[in-house]
């Protein structure tokens, strides 16, 4: 079927029943945002007139992907929203030149990282800078009081072949790659104590933050790119395991970019590891511990639609207390919040998950926090005070690489 | 008794255009209208504003009228205009031959024609079938008939035209082989009159012989019911034709947010028979996927049918062969009863198209105006039928509604359109979509619903597209009643309106159940069935 076709059967799709508008988080907090069944698919039969509207509010879109899950019939409505944005970017509309090139940066988290990473010493003592920051904001936009990660030493690339019969390919994404390599450390240690060799290509961005600020071709280009590194073990049916669940995302949409690409096995970490416990090959050589966590599922993770493995995986764990938070989006959504116009409206949308966690930690009912997306990880540790990291650390602790989860400071801090 | 120079029957466009054209020439004309205006031929055709081309060989004569007015109208009537352009593809089913004739044809009645090639029409069409063989660009153009009758009557109202809906002319009163006056009804009050006048003017359409016959002239109009499909969405940017001679759905119309697939032809009893058929459904989308091969897949959220008023001169030809619509002429007659059956101060306008409306008023009012000894001049043709909207209120639009097509908006409201965009200022609620598929606001809805000339939720729809989108009434039906309930002595019993107005969407909908718009359906009957409990009287 041809991509005309395709787009006009997901536009007929759409059945006006406004489930998507009664689930996104920003319609939820910003009265002046109409939400995606007006900007997406009611929008659409204008914009094939011709019309060039809603674009300035679509920029309110956080690219969360709920209405996508959330729909009955299918429609790509994000992605309806993006491609929009794309056209009308095209004709000029719709964004000041300030935010136009602030997004530009926000979509190249690759290149941001790239450099952060040459000395990320003095990256980091610039970005906790207030006069930095201030600076920051007046000339791109970039809210002061915005938690921006801080940068670490690359996280390096692994290609070796030792010929084991039990291989994996690690997408580690920006985020580990740039902010949080002792976490892309510890997965590949987990994959390694339960036999698998890991291989990590020098993947590109996954493409989420490209799409997320509105340049949806490049996010194809570059999705290609990955594609191509992938190819070799594509053909060798070698999984591809990723983390983070944007990129999980992503990488799941990637098949209907090229035709070889139809046998590319994408994984979430813990679906991963879910398969190999059922399959009786996950190592349950568990130390004994005593945590309590609050799991908070990150919109991506829904979008992907697979449940919440690594809850199910952590509470095979002696003694882990796992609590599903259910507050819905931290409001980050990438770069989202932290663009000037939008931080209140993502902490806004964090409110309630801030106040569920803050009550949590309160009464004792859990110590920390677990979520996979580092996003959401950075801003519940703004919004709410409480230690935040990825899942992957509670089985570190379990099989005793790593000592307890403490809270109050970043565990990744304390590795080896 | 109320008095006036000329009375007008029917509120379609060349009831409007007659009115307009009279009053702009400063004789005092009052037009009377069964039902809402536009509601009968007038909104219930493919919306193409012809280039000719499709005439261009059997019918020569109308071919050059409508490139004319297809020109004028561009000027004078840019905003219910959308000028895409049209084609003509001839696709391995249609005959060489008749290319060859065509192409001569249309340089006869200068319409300007350019081949491209199928390749570039193909990337500039994806949807479009990729087996045509020849494809020519022609100066065809889509046009809102609901818009442009409107823009007509407030045109016309603005030189001091009046009309009245829901009036219907019961019968002319005649003395001395003269008509001098219409008995007429008020259909919402059960009220009758009599409108006393020089000179009665029949443009009922579809209707005319009903009006004559009221005094025993008999008018030959043959009653074409041609039945059409609404597609959910712009599926082609111009307007699509086979090349070939006319047939049944072979015309493809980009209209407004949707696509509109025409024409069926049959010859029908009465006006009222217009309700769309299984069997002509199928017909359509048999043709239409030599040119959209996707059809089945492509949504369709509605059949509808319109009664064409062909006039046949010759009255030796009985009506029986009924497959002989298109074979009848699509140009239309003015019948001078003075000179036709002896009787005074009438003249009956029939046939010709909706392109041509302007020019069959013309015609109508130099005849008038002759009668009547005036000299002043058509200006029609000349003037535009907008007024200007002042620069601020297309600010103010874009400011208070930043998601909405405020250009549509302001160009359906004209004058009103001050009053809205101030009530929205003053209540910010009232910029929300009331209809989300078509982008109604709820102000707009409910400045409808206060016209002196609305009497029903369907006037209102036909003024704002109100409940014409993807979901058809589903959600903005029950939306708009409390809106109704502000103005109770006005209307109906809020149940009736709301049955009615359902019934009608649902006349459109039953014939194309199936798919995308099947499922809407189920979910517009939990809605009003199970949840509002609505039922059947």
């Amino acid at each position: 079927m041809s991509f005309e076709q395709d787009k006009a059967e997901i536009l007929d799709a759409c059945i006006k029943c406004s489930a998507c508008t009664a689930m996104c988080p920003v319609a939820a907090v910003n009265p002046l945002f109409p939400g995606p069944k007006i900007l997406g698919p009611d929008a659409e039969r204008f914009r094939l007139e011709g019309l060039q509207i809603g674009t300035t509010l679509s920029y309110y879109c956080s690219k969360c992907k709920t209405c996508e899950i959330t729909c009955p019939s299918g429609v790509k409505i994000t992605e309806m929203i993006t491609r929009a944005q794309e056209d009308a970017k095209m004709s000029e509309g719709g964004k000041t030149l300030q935010f136009s090139i602030r997004d530009y940066l926000f979509g190249r988290a690759e290149y941001l990282g790239k450099l952060a990473t040459v000395l990320p010493g003095l990256t980091n003592v610039l970005l906790k800078a207030p006069l930095f920051r201030q600076i920051l904001e007046q000339t791109l936009g970039i809210c002061s009081e915005a938690p921006l990660p801080a940068y670490h030493t690359k996280f390096e690339t692994a290609e070796k072949d030792r010929k084991s019969k039990k291989q994996v390919v690690y997408f580690p994404g920006c985020f580990v790659t740039y902010n949080d390599p002792l976490t892309g450390q510890a997965i590949v240690k987990v994959l390694k104590h339960n036999g698998y060799e890991v291989i990590v290509p020098p993947f590109h961005c996954c493409g989420t933050p490209l799409e997320g600020n509105g340049y949806l071709r490049e996010a194809q280009e570059t999705a290609k790119k990955n594609l191509a590194l992938m190819e070799p073990y594509m053909r060798a049916g070698i999984p591809l395991i990723t983390g983070c669940t944007s990129c999980g995302l992503a990488l799941r949409e990637y098949p209907g970019l090229a035709e070889s690409a139809s046998e590319l096995q994408a994984y979430d970490l813990f679906e991963f590891l879910w398969e190999l416990q059922e399959r009786n090959e996950f190592r349950k050589d568990f130390k004994d511990i005593q945590v309590s966590l609050g799991y908070h599922s990150s919109c991506h993770l829904k979008a992907q639609g697979i449940g919440t493995p690594s809850v199910r995986l952590l509470r095979l764990i002696p003694g882990v207390q796992v609590t599903d938070l259910d507050q819905g989006c931290c409001g980050l959504s990438g770069s989202y919040g932290f663009k000037k116009e939008k931080y209140h409206t993502a902490m806004q949308i964090g409110k309630p998950l801030f106040n569920r966690v803050r009550q949590g930690a309160a009464n004792s009912e859990f110590q920390s926090v677990i979520t996979e997306c580092g996003g959401c990880q950075v801003q519940i540790r703004h919004g709410s005070g409480i230690e935040t990291v990825h899942p992957v650390w509670v089985l570190m602790q379990a099989y005793g690489f790593f000592q307890l989860l403490s809270s109050g400071r970043h565990a990744s801090s304390e590795l080896v | 008794m109320k008095e006036s120079k000329v009375v007008i029957i029917g509120g379609g466009a060349t009831g409007v255009g007659i009115l307009r054209d009279l009053s702009m020439r400063g004789i005092s004309a009052l037009l009377l209208e069964q039902g809402d205006l536009a509601h009968g031929t007038s909104s219930r055709f493919h919306g193409l504003l012809h280039s000719g081309a499709r005439y261009a060989v059997k019918d020569p004569g109308s071919a050059a009228e409508c490139i004319d007015e297809n020109l004028i109208l561009k000027q004078i009537a840019p905003h219910c205009i959308s000028d895409t352009g049209g084609w003509f593809v001839q696709t391995r089913d249609d005959s060489p031959e008749y290319v060859e004739q065509w192409t001569k044809a249309c340089a006869n009645a200068h319409i300007p024609i350019s081949e491209i090639s199928p390749s570039e029409a193909c990337r500039k069409e994806p949807l479009m079938s990729k087996d045509v063989l020849r494809v020519f660009e022609v100066p065809d153009a889509t046009v809102d008939g609901f818009k442009i009758v409107w823009a007509n009557a407030k045109s016309a109202k603005r030189y001091g035209g009046q009309f009245k809906t829901y009036h219907q002319a019961k019968r002319l009163i005649m003395e001395n082989n003269r008509v001098v006056g219409v008995s007429t009804k008020n259909l919402l009050t059960g009220e009758e009159f009599m409108v006393s006048c020089d000179i009665v003017v029949n443009a009922s359409g579809a209707w005319a012989s009903h009006v004559t016959g009221s005094i025993g002239i008999p008018l030959d109009v043959i009653c074409d019911k041609g039945t059409l499909l609404a597609f959910n969405q712009r599926l082609f940017q111009r307007v699509i034709n086979r090349l070939r001679p006319s047939g049944d759905g072979d015309i493809f119309v980009p209209h407004e947010t949707i696509t509109i697939l025409g024409t069926t032809s049959e010859f029908v009893d009465s006006p009222e028979e217009n309700d769309p058929q299984e069997e002509e459904v199928n017909k359509l989308l048999e043709i239409g996927r030599h040119v959209l091969p996707g059809i089945m897949k492509n949504r369709v959220i509605r059949a509808f049918s319109g009664i064409r008023p062909l006039h046949r001169e010759d009255h030796d030809v009985p009506g029986v062969n009924k497959e002989e619509g298109r074979n009848v002429s699509r140009s239309f007659a003015l019948i001078d009863h003075e000179l036709q059956d002896g009787i005074q101060g009438l003249i009956s306008i029939v046939g010709g198209k909706f392109t041509t409306y302007r020019l069959m008023a013309e015609k109508v009012s130099d005849r008038v105006a002759e009668k009547l000894g005036s000299m002043t001049p058509c200006r029609t043709a000349t003037e535009d039928l907008l007024p200007v909207i002042p620069e601020h209120l297309h600010k103010k639009a874009a400011q208070l509604l930043p998601y909405a097509p405020v250009e549509k908006m302001l160009e359906r409201l004209q004058e009103d359109a001050e009053s809205v965009l101030t009530e929205i200022q003053r209540d910010p609620r009232k910029g929300q979509m009331l209809c989300e598929c078509e982008m109604v606001s709820a102000a707009e809805v409910e400045k409808a619903a206060s016209d002196e000339d609305t009497h029903h939720l369907a006037d209102i729809r036909r003024k704002t597209r109100l409940g014409m989108g993807t979901c058809q009434g589903a959600f903005c039906t029950y939306r708009a009643l409390p809106l109704l309930w502000d103005k109770k002595e006005k209307y109906d019993a809020l149940q009736d309106e709301l049955r009615n107005f359902l019934n009608q969407r649902w006349k459109g909908i039953r014939p194309v159940l199936w798919g995308q718009q099947l499922r809407e359906t189920e979910l517009t009957r939990a809605i009003y069935a199970s949840i509002l409990q609505v039922r059947e009287n």
